[in-house]
C-alpha cells in the first residue's frame, strides 16, 4: 500500500482557524490527510502536544497561529515560535527529521494560502516517508 | 471522574453539504460502537429547532452527560449547541463540535477519504468530550460608557444615539474637527442634500449633548481590559493625561481616498488639469470650476473605478464613486449647461434607494457615456494637438461600440476609490480587532454579525468595515449603539470562563508565566513563593499553561488532558483504519 502521511495540525482560533474555516466556505479542495486541533492561540500548543502526536502516530505536525503583529493576545505567536525552534531541536535530538514540524502564520483572510500549505507539507510529508518514532521511543525505553 | 460516561453523537447532513461527501449514516453506525457512546443519530440539520430539541430530549431521557455534534465549524454554532445543553439543564461545556464541513466535505473530494477523516475528527473529540469539566459563567458588571473611536458621520451618529439614551459617550476623534469624509463633500447623492448641513445639523448636536464628551486631536494607543471594563489614557489638554473607564468600544475611524499617482495612463499629476474626485468637490464647494488657468472648462471627462476593481490596485468595489461620478455631471450640467459631459465607466453600479433613478435621469442631460474594460486596456490620457481645440485627448476602446474612440478635455476628474487608512492595523491592534484581506476591520460574522468583531464589546461601524454610503454608515452605527445599550441595560456580562487556573502545589515559582502574559493576569506571591492568576484580567490564551515548566498552570477547557486525548482519539481512528485495510 502507498504511504499515505498522517498530519496532525494545532491552529489557533482567532486567524488560522478561521482562515481554514474560509477555504471550506470558499470550497478550495486540498489533501484530506491533515486532522485540526483547535487551539486559542499558538502560545498554547506546547511540546508534549507535538510529541504526544508523533507518539501516537503522525507523520508530522503543522502549526499555524496569526502573523506576527496580529495575535489575538498581543504576543501568544512570538512565544509559539520561540519554543517551536526549541520544540524542532528536540525532535532532531531524538532521531525525528525537525522539518517534519512546521510553522506557519495564516491569518483569517488566507483561505487560499492554507490550502497550498496544506498540500505543500503533505508533499513534503511524503517524501519523507512514514515517521520511525515508535521505534525510536521503544529503543529509548 | 470517568465512572460513567455517558455520551450522545449526533452527525449532522447539513442538508446535502455534508452528506454528499461523508457517508454520515456509515459514520453514526461505527463511531456509536466506541466506548462511552450511548447513542449516535444523524440529522437532516441539527441546528435546527428539531435538531435541538432532539439533544434536549436524550439529554433527558438517556441521562445523557456528554455531548457531540458533527457538523460545521464551531464558530458558526457551538454557542447555538451550548445553549441547547443549558436548556437541557446539562453544563454548556459538556459539549464538543467536529467540524466536517469546512475541514471535510468542502475541502475534499474523495468519498471514501472524507468518510475517513470525518470518522478520525469526531472520534478525537468523543475521547477529549469525555474529559471535559463544568464550568461555572462568571459575569462581570458593565461600565456604562462608550468609547468612540472616530468623528465622522458614522461615530457622531452612534454617539447620539447612545448619549440620547443617557448614556455616557467618548468621542475621540484624529483630526481638529468633526465630520470626517463629509467636510470633503458639497452635496450628497442622490437626493442632493447639502453635505455640509447635514455636518453642521448633528454636529450641534453633538458638541451641546451633555452626554458627549469630545477630544479632538486625539489618538487613542491602548485599550486595555475586556468588555463591561475597559480604560484607556487619554492626553486632556496640554500635558494632563486622563484615564477613561468604559463598558464598550465602537471603531468608526473611516478610510482615505486612493492616491491615483500609479496609474500612468491617466497622468495625473503629469497634467495640472486631471484631478481627483475629492479635488473636485472642493471647486464645487467653493462654486468655482475651472482649470488650473483660471477657465471654465468646455469639455469634462469623468474616469470612474480609478483604484477600484482591478486586480493591480484594489479588487473590490468602493461602492459610492460611480453614483458621486452621476451627481458631477449633474453639477456640471447645471453650472455649465452648454459644457460636454463625458462618463467614462467600467461598470455603472447604481444600486440604493433613489440610484437607479439618478443613473436614468442623468442619461437624458446630454451626459455621454462610454465604457471601458476595466481589466484591459485603460483609457490612456495624452497630450492634444495644436489645433484639436483642447488640452488633453483621451484614447480609448469603447466597449459596447467595439470602436476606438479620442476624448478631447479640457477637465479630467479621477473617481478615486477608498481604501483602509494606513494605521488601520495599529489601531485595530490597540482594540484587540483584526483585517481582513483588504486591510479594513474584519466582522465577527460577515452576514450574522455584521457590526461586531470577535473581542467582545468592540463593535465596528461606517468605512472602516469597508466602503459604504452615508445611509449604511449611519445603519451600521445605531445598531451597533443598539447592541450597546442593549448590554448596558442588562448591567452584567457573561465573560471567558476558559481561563488560566494555577495548581499551587506544583507552582516552583520560577515566574516565566508571570514574564509571557501579555495581560499581567499572573502575578507572583512573594510569601508563598507562587504565582496567582487574577481570572478578571485572564483572556485565556494559554501561553502561560504551555510556558510552565512544572505542569502547575492549565486552561479551562483546553487542558493538557483534553487535548492530549484528542490527538489520541483520532490518531487511534486512523490507524484502526489502516489495519483493517490491510
Ligand atoms: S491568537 Fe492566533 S496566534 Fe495567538
Amino acid at each position: 500500500m502507498s504511504f499515505n502521511p498522517k498530519i496532525v495540525s494545532f491552529l489557533c482560533n482567532w486567524c488560522s482557524y478561521t482562515g481554514a474555516d474560509l477555504a471550506g466556505t470558499s470550497r478550495m479542495k486540498y489533501a484530506s490527510n491533515i486532522r485540526i486541533i483547535r487551539v486559542m492561540c499558538s502560545g498554547r500548543v506546547e511540546p508534549t502536544f507535538v510529541l504526544k502526536a508523533f507518539q501516537q502516530g503522525a507523520d508530522g505536525v503543522l502549526i499555524c497561529g496569526c502573523h506576527p503583529g496580529d495575535c489575538h493576545y498581543h504576543e501568544g505567536n512570538y512565544n509559539c515560535l520561540r519554543r517551536f525552534k526549541l520544540m524542532q531541536k528536540f525532535i532532531d535530538q531524538m532521531g525525528i527529521e525537525k522539518d517534519r514540524m512546521k510553522l506557519k502564520w495564516i491569518s483569517a483572510s488566507e483561505g487560499k494560502d492554507f490550502a497550498k500549505l496544506v498540500d505543500q507539507f503533505t508533499e513534503e510529508i511524503r517524501e519523507f516517508g512514514p515517521c520511525k518514532v515508535k521505534e525510536i521511543v521503544e529503543t529509548l525505553s | 471522574m470517568m465512572e460513567d460516561t455517558r455520551i450522545g453523537l449526533y452527525v449532522c447532513w447539513c442538508g446535502t453539504n455534508i452528506a454528499k461527501m461523508v457517508d454520515v449514516e456509515q459514520v453514526a453506525k461505527e463511531l456509536g460502537d466506541l466506548p462511552n457512546v450511548v447513542l449516535s443519530k444523524t440529522y437532516k440539520y441539527m441546528c435546527s429547532d428539531p435538531g435541538q430539541d432532539m439533544i434536549i430530549q436524550d439529554i433527558q431521557e438517556n441521562n445523557l452527560n456528554r455531548v457531540v455534534v458533527a457538523a460545521c465549524s464551531p464558530r458558526i454554532h457551538e454557542l447555538t449547541f451550548r445553549r441547547a445543553l443549558a436548556n437541557a439543564g446539562l453544563n454548556p461545556y459538556m459539549f464538543q463540535m467536529a467540524n466536517i464541513r469546512e475541514q471535510v466535505s468542502w475541502v475534499h473530494t474523495d468519498r471514501e477519504e472524507a468518510t475517513k477523516k470525518a470518522k478520525s475528527l469526531i472520534a478525537g473529540a468523543i475521547s477529549r468530550v469525555a474529559y471535559h469539566e463544568a464550568l461555572e459563567k462568571r459575569t462581570v458588571e458593565i461600565d456604562p460608557a462608550t468609547l468612540i473611536l472616530g468623528g465622522g458621520i458614522a461615530g457622531m451618529s452612534a454617539a447620539l444615539e447612545i448619549a440620547d439614551a443617557g448614556k455616557q459617550v467618548y468621542l475621540v476623534e484624529k483630526k481638529a474637527q468633526l465630520g470626517g469624509q463629509l467636510l470633503q463633500v458639497d452635496l450628497t447623492f442622490p437626493f442632493m442634500y447639502s453635505a455640509q448641513q447635514l455636518r453642521q445639523m448633528i454636529i450641534e448636536k453633538v458638541v451641546q449633548h451633555p452626554n458627549i464628551q469630545v477630544f479632538n486631536n486625539q489618538v487613542v494607543e491602548e485599550v486595555n481590559g475586556y468588555i463591561g471594563n475597559f480604560s484607556t489614557q487619554i492626553k486632556n489638554g496640554k500635558k494632563k493625561e486622563t484615564e477613561l473607564k468604559f463598558g464598550n468600544v465602537i471603531v468608526a475611524t473611516g478610510l482615505k481616498a486612493f492616491d491615483p499617482q500609479g496609474i500612468e495612463a491617466y497622468a495625473y499629476g503629469k497634467f495640472p488639469n486631471v484631478i481627483t474626485s475629492l479635488e473636485f468637490e472642493k471647486m464645487l464647494l467653493k462654486g468655482k470650476i475651472q482649470t488650473k488657468e483660471g477657465k471654465v472648462p468646455k469639455n469634462i471627462a469623468i474616469i470612474h473605478c480609478v483604484g477600484s476593481r482591478n486586480k493591480d490596485y484594489h479588487e473590490y468595489c468602493s461602492r459610492t464613486c460611480c453614483m458621486t461620478a452621476l451627481k458631477f455631471a449633474n453639477q456640471l450640467k447645471s453650472a455649465i449647461p452648454d459644457s460636454n459631459v463625458y462618463e467614462l465607466y467600467a461598470d455603472m453600479r447604481s444600486f440604493g434607494k433613489g440610484c437607479e433613478e439618478l443613473y436614468t435621469k442623468t442619461s437624458t442631460k446630454g451626459v455621454t457615456f462610454l465604457m471601458f474594460d476595466q481589466q484591459d486596456k485603460l483609457p490612456e490620457v495624452i497630450k492634444a494637438g495644436k489645433n484639436d481645440g483642447c488640452e488633453m485627448l483621451i484614447q480609448m476602446d469603447e466597449k459596447l461600440s467595439g470602436e476606438e474612440v479620442e476624448i478631447p478635455a479640457d477637465l479630467i476628474v479621477l473617481m478615486v476609490g477608498m481604501e483602509a487608512h494606513e494605521d488601520a492595523k495599529k489601531t485595530g491592534h490597540s482594540v484587540g480587532i483584526s483585517l481582513c484581506g483588504n486591510s479594513f476591520y474584519i466582522e465577527k460574522h460577515p452576514k450574522l454579525d455584521p457590526v461586531a468583531t470577535t473581542t467582545d464589546g468592540v463593535y465596528i461601524v461606517g468605512n472602516c468595515q469597508g466602503p459604504k454610503d452615508i445611509p449604511d454608515s449611519i445603519c451600521q452605527a445605531k445598531a451597533a449603539a443598539a447592541r450597546i445599550l442593549g448590554t448596558i441595560n442588562k448591567k452584567q456580562v457573561e465573560i471567558e470562563v476558559t481561563t488560566a487556573f494555577a495548581n499551587e502545589e506544583l507552582c516552583c515559582g520560577c515566574q516565566t508565566c508571570v514574564q509571557v502574559c501579555p495581560y499581567t493576569a499572573l502575578s507572583y506571591e512573594e510569601e508563598k513563593n507562587i504565582s496567582v492568576v487574577n481570572e478578571a484580567l485572564c483572556k485565556g490564551c494559554g501561553t502561560c499553561g504551555s510556558a510552565c515548566p512544572c505542569g502547575a498552570i492549565s486552561s479551562r477547557h483546553f487542558t493538557d488532558k483534553q487535548i492530549l486525548s484528542q490527538i489520541e482519539g483520532l490518531m487511534e481512528m486512523i490507524l484502526q483504519e489502516e489495519i483493517s485495510e490491510n
